[in-house]
């Protein structure tokens, strides 16, 4: 191959986009470069990455879930409750249980989406709603605290899972990585997962060669809302203390990562590559601006929607032209 | 009996269901001022909800409107706060709330990005600019004329923002059923290329809609600054969910082309109502807001089954 | 043993009959033409074919067995798969994919490897070089149909119906698609090739079927057909069915010449002049790019070569504003796509390219000035409706196409577009739009009128001019124009060239 792909092209242009934004802050905040930011970083991306890849199924499929951010706070505490009153249960069946309720909060928004034909805008910004005040109305203004947590959960954000150049990589970030690589190669792999592409790309192309799009729909929101359960997890284990407001925000935060990584919000593209870049690109503008004296802090959220909107432009901007070549031919 | 098995029948049948309920809760309901602060309390998303039913009728969303109203009210705490007159503070917040219209105008009508889109990511944007005003702090000491503005009776016993919304509806209503203009709305909201085939400037009417909107919104985040007398970053934060809500549950269909302004007045009602009815029994905020959230599904999931159902009896 | 048999099959929509006793016999590794008038029943029998409709009567045989076909996926599983003028595919996947995407013989994961081989050779079997690599965003329609057959192919498709196949490209894919349909005769494929372009027909077919108004008319091997014999089968019916026409009536001076109008890679050297009270005639087959031309004359995709002279006077047009500001009104082909808002009252859809004249104060509506404009169209035109407040979309489909022509009346144009006027509609209304569209140039507007129905065409024209693939392949005046000659025009077969 001497030409490049579009898609391996971008990926290029962002991994470049990540080294300029780290060798510009590298030059403004003292110390930037030292292992400590990089575990700081990596390990805030870690609870931002399941859902970016929830979200980046989600809206390949043409859709959006905007209810994830709330699913996240749910099943925090929801797993952290539950764990206080069964603190021998095995991680692995702790992590089940987390994506086992996230999965089903996502269910509710697959069935309202696919079958009940309710724009996923709509349906998951009334679950975003339905969903936080279940949480309060559950919680009763009580919190989760890190004494009624087993210790191995305490001490997992702070667990190392091997050092790379003095870096320590903590198995939380190996968690979301894997998350990413699953889904990755089943996308690439799985003739199943590929049918998500498909009826992104055309719907009606994709009934037409007998794939069921209801279905495809649905289990893109039950993925979502069970990589929001292992987000949540991930958020018990870092923060310790669930309150009503855990995860808040964490929607817009996805998308963000979903679309400056280069999945089309018009559906139909995208890689888990991309994602993960993107997820910590926007997490490292997030965490170095906090640090950065010269701007506020503040500037972050205004930084992020520019951030959105320049990348949807370039998508769209990019599709539009990649249409043009195509060529629609009329009578 | 037909036509009380519409939507907006079923509408005033729940109204009249959720007055009683709050009549019979508290018989002090029923006093003329209780009415009006049933009204003053949501005013500000009621007041937006008006140009929002507009924009869902013309096929597109703005998500951005909270936003705009925080970034309004933060830019008139930012400067008031910095000794700029409040009445050119209030000139310049409406600027910023036109010039946000138009920047999603532009990119909406002009670079052809879905306005689901590009609202989301003004959702963020506006937002992010108000917090970079006021940061983490509350900023207040408003001249007195302003919160006198925001909170007491000014014509009769309505205060100003009552006022603006019964002459923004009465104005609104007339442009969406009585004027050409409002015709446009209505047949790009059906069918976007039937009107450009007729001749219609499908782009200027998406303009000047989504300036109606920033502004308005803008004005709505005055009107919410003067009435609490202080701002926030968070300012008007979520409300876009009650607003859309208030529309969709209105009749007005969200794949545009369908609704009246009769229908989202009664919606309103019933929200407040049902809010209103909701503090009564102790629920609190938060479960309000979950409860807002089911209707906003149910208002597009129940006309969706019930035409489904109507499809499957006229096969059989 | 025949692979598929279609006997005695009937369908109707409400009160129409679209198949009345159809019976067809398709022999495996044949290349079997049907021809046939629009709406003489190709696109329905395609569907019963393909599983979208069920036959309300009639059998269906596969392979000498009875099926009944209930879907797209079960034609695909007896072997039945079909490719339109305008391809389904996905855009962003690539080629290999696009042709393996619902092939569940390929188990449960991706072997890339595989799958780029075996596309591959599909693709060559099929005689053309395509990269399998390729995003199918890129292609162009004849690479995209291509990737439609090798996927069909995939499948094992026993018998592939390609529906006008060739109406929107170019002769040089036209030559290649050709070629792929010879080359899956030789591998056991039946073909049935539905086409208005009678060479290629002669060029490929084995046999030829004319089904006129729903029902079958001939089957022959090609060797025992004659152009002539061939037009004679689909045209048929007798022409005097038609009201018969008043004598040209032309005031005089051009109110439009086109100078070798075209767009870019879509049509170009179209030139005529047209008068007030003249009826010219756009013929050619679907793809001949007759609507693209229209719509450069109404703004909507503006020209990019030649002149445009109102009254004698260069215009420029680009958007559909200044051509209504010129007085020029385009009545679309697709009414439900371009033409009315149908969930919208009559009043409303009537008023709306003419909504200035009805506007008072602040912008107000006229309500009553607009019921009664609406009312008066309603009575002139005769359309069939208690009240001007119905809406659109519960009308037929004639009183739908007075409604979209009362619209345009009310701009009151000097030069007035049809595309397809009576498509969908029934005989009756048929009759009726003639009617208006004659009594229209007698009051001296000048009428251009797009029609795939011929007809139509020899009833309606003071003049024809004919299109084949972009360009003007001729104008004829009504008293030289006889249906063979357009035919043949608009075919491009090499007897009978009429010099324009």
């Amino acid at each position: 191959m001497t030409r490049l792909h579009p898609q391996t092209l971008r990926i290029i242009a962002l991994f470049v986009a990540l080294l300029a934004t780290v060798l510009f802050f590298s030059t403004q905040i003292d110390n930037y470069l030292s292992p400590r930011m990089f575990t700081r970083i990596t390990t805030s991306a870690a609870v931002i990455l399941p859902i970016a890849v929830g979200q980046a199924i989600v809206v390949m499929t043409r859709n959006i879930d905007l209810s994830i951010g709330s699913t996240v706070g749910v099943v925090a505490y929801l797993t952290g409750e539950f764990l206080g009153g069964h603190p021998d249960l095995h991680p692995l069946a702790v992590a089940l249980l987390a994506m086992g309720i996230g999965g089903l909060m996502g269910a509710i928004n697959g069935v309202l989406v696919a079958w009940g034909r309710v724009p996923s805008i709509i349906v998951t910004l009334g679950t975003l709603a339905l969903y936080r005040s279940f949480l309060v109305q559950y919680s009763d203004a009580k919190t989760i605290t890190t004494a009624s947590l087993p210790q191995w959960l305490v001490d997992l954000p702070q667990a190392n899972a091997f050092s790379l150049f003095g870096l320590d990589v903590r198995v939380t970030v190996v968690l979301a990585l894997l998350s990413a690589l699953a889904m990755g190669l089943a996308l690439t792999r799985l003739r199943a997962a590929r049918r998500i592409y498909a009826v992104g790309s055309n719907p009606d192309a994709a009934v037409m060669a007998g794939i069921n799009a209801g279905m495809v729909v649905f289990v893109a929101f039950v993925l979502s809302g069970a990589f929001a359960g292992l987000s949540g997890l991930i958020f018990l284990a870092k923060f310790g203390n669930i309150t009503v407001v855990a995860g808040m925000g964490f929607e817009l935060k996805s998308v963000a990562a979903v679309v400056v990584g280069g999945v089309s919000i018009l559906g139909g593209s995208g890689s888990m590559i991309g994602v993960v870049i993107g997820c910590v690109l926007v997490d490292t503008i997030d965490n170095s601006l906090t640090r950065w004296e010269l701007v506020s802090e503040f500037w972050r959220d205004a930084l992020l929607g520019m951030l959105i909107m320049a990348a949807v432009t370039v998508d769209t901007v990019m599709s539009r032209s990649l249409g043009r070549l195509g060529g629609k031919g009329g009578a | 009996m037909a036509r009380l098995m519409t939507w907006e029948g079923l509408l005033a049948l729940l109204f009249l269901a959720t007055f009683a309920g709050n009549v019979m809760l508290a018989p002090e309901f029923l006093t003329l001022q209780n009415q009006i602060n049933l009204f003053q309390l949501s005013i500000e998303k009621i007041i937006v909800a008006l140009v929002m039913t507009l924009i869902i009728i013309n096929a597109e969303i703005d998500l951005s409107v909270a936003s705009v109203m925080g970034l309004s009210a933060c830019t008139f705490g930012y400067l008031v706060t910095g000794g700029f007159p409040a009445a050119g503070a209030i000139v310049v917040c409406l600027a910023v709330g036109l010039m946000a219209g138009m920047i999603n105008a532009l990119l909406i009508a002009r670079a052809g990005i879905p306005s689901l889109v590009v609202t989301l990511a003004m959702l963020i944007g506006f937002r992010g600019f108000a917090r970079v005003l006021v940061k983490d702090q509350s900023m207040g000491d408003f001249p007195l004329w302003v919160t006198h503005l925001g909170q007491d009776a000014l014509l009769g016993p309505l205060p100003l923002s009552l006022v603006l919304f019964l002459v923004f509806l009465g104005g609104l209503g007339i442009l969406l059923h009585r004027t050409g203009f409002g015709r446009q709305i209505v047949v790009i909201g059906t069918n976007a290329e039937v009107a450009r085939f007729s001749g219609l400037n499908v782009a200027r009417v998406k303009t000047v809609l989504f300036l109606m909107s920033g502004f308005i919104a803008a004005l709505a985040g005055l009107l919410y600054a003067a009435r609490l007398g202080s701002v926030r970053g968070d300012a008007g934060t979520g409300f876009e969910l009650d607003i859309i809500t208030m529309v969709l549950l209105g009749g007005v269909s969200i794949f545009g082309g369908k609704g009246s302004m009769t229908g989202v007045v009664l919606s309103i009602l019933i929200i407040l109502n049902l809010r209103n009815g909701m503090a009564l029994t102790n629920i609190t905020g938060h479960i309000q807001t979950g409860v807002i959230g089911v209707l906003l599904i149910a208002s597009v999931l129940i006309p969706n089954l019930t035409q489904d159902l109507r499809a499957r009896r006229a096969k059989a | 043993m025949s692979v598929l048999d279609l006997r005695h099959v009937s369908k109707s929509f409400a009160a129409t009959a679209a198949l009345k006793d159809m019976t067809l016999t398709i022999e495996p590794g044949e290349i079997h033409a049907i021809v046939g008038e629009n709406g003489a029943g190709k696109s329905t029998l395609i569907k019963i074919m393909t599983g979208v409709h069920q036959p309300d009567q009639g059998q269906i045989f596969v392979s000498g067995a009875p099926v009944t076909i209930r879907s797209t996926q079960e034609a695909q599983s007896h072997g039945i798969a079909a490719i339109y003028q305008e391809p389904m595919v996905f855009p962003d996947l690539d080629v290999a994919e696009n042709i393996f995407i619902s092939n569940r013989a390929q188990g449960a994961f991706m072997n890339w490897k595989q799958i780029y081989a075996q596309a591959s050779d599909l693709i060559s079997q099929l005689g053309v070089t395509l990269d399998v690599h390729r995003a199918a965003s890129g292609l162009t329609l004849a690479e995209q149909q291509t990737v439609e057959i090798a996927r069909a192919l995939s499948l094992n498709v026993k018998v592939l119906i390609m529906d006008e196949p060739t109406a929107s490209l170019s002769a040089h894919e036209v030559a290649r698609l050709l070629s792929i349909a010879r080359a899956l005769k030789a591998k056991g494929v039946a073909v049935i090739y539905i086409s208005h372009r009678l060479d290629e027909i002669f060029q490929i077919a084995d046999r030829v079927t004319v089904i006129r108004d729903g029902q079958h008319i001939s089957t022959k091997p090609i060797d025992q057909v004659t152009p002539d014999g061939m037009v004679k089968d689909m045209v048929g019916r007798a022409i005097d069915t038609f009201a018969v026409k008043s004598a040209a009536n032309p005031h005089g001076d051009s109110v439009l010449r086109l100078e070798g109008l075209g767009r870019a890679g879509v049509f170009s050297g179209i030139t005529f002049d047209l008068s007030a009270g003249e009826v010219l005639c756009f013929a050619g087959l679907v793809g001949a790019r007759r609507t693209d031309v229209a719509l450069a004359l109404f703004g909507i995709s503006p020209s990019t070569e030649g002149r445009i002279l109102i009254d004698g006077q260069a215009v420029t047009i680009t958007s559909p504003q200044q051509a209504m500001g010129h007085k020029i009104a385009y009545v679309s082909e697709d009414r439900r796509k371009m033409g009315l808002a149908l969930s919208l009252p009559i009043f409303a859809n009537i008023s709306l390219a003419s909504l200035g004249k009805l506007l008072g104060a602040f912008g107000l509506i006229d309500r009553k000035a607009e019921a009664a404009m609406a009312e008066g169209y309603r009575k002139q035109l005769a359309i069939k409706s208690p009240h001007v407040g119905v809406e659109v979309g519960k009308l037929s489909g004639g009183n739908q196409q007075k409604v979209m022509l009362a619209k345009w009346l009310e701009t009151k144009p000097r030069i007035l577009i049809f595309d397809e006027p009576t498509r969908g509609v029934d005989v009756g209304a048929k009759a009726e739009v003639h009617n208006i569209i004659r009594t229209l140039a007698q009051e001296g507007v000048a009428v251009l009128v797009i029609s795939s129905d011929l007809p139509e065409v020899m009833a309606l024209a003071d003049r024809v001019l004919v299109m084949r693939e972009g360009r003007q392949a001729g104008i004829l005046d009504i008293s030289e124009a006889t249906q063979e000659k357009v035919i043949r025009l608009a075919a491009g077969s090499a007897r009978g060239q009429v010099a324009a």
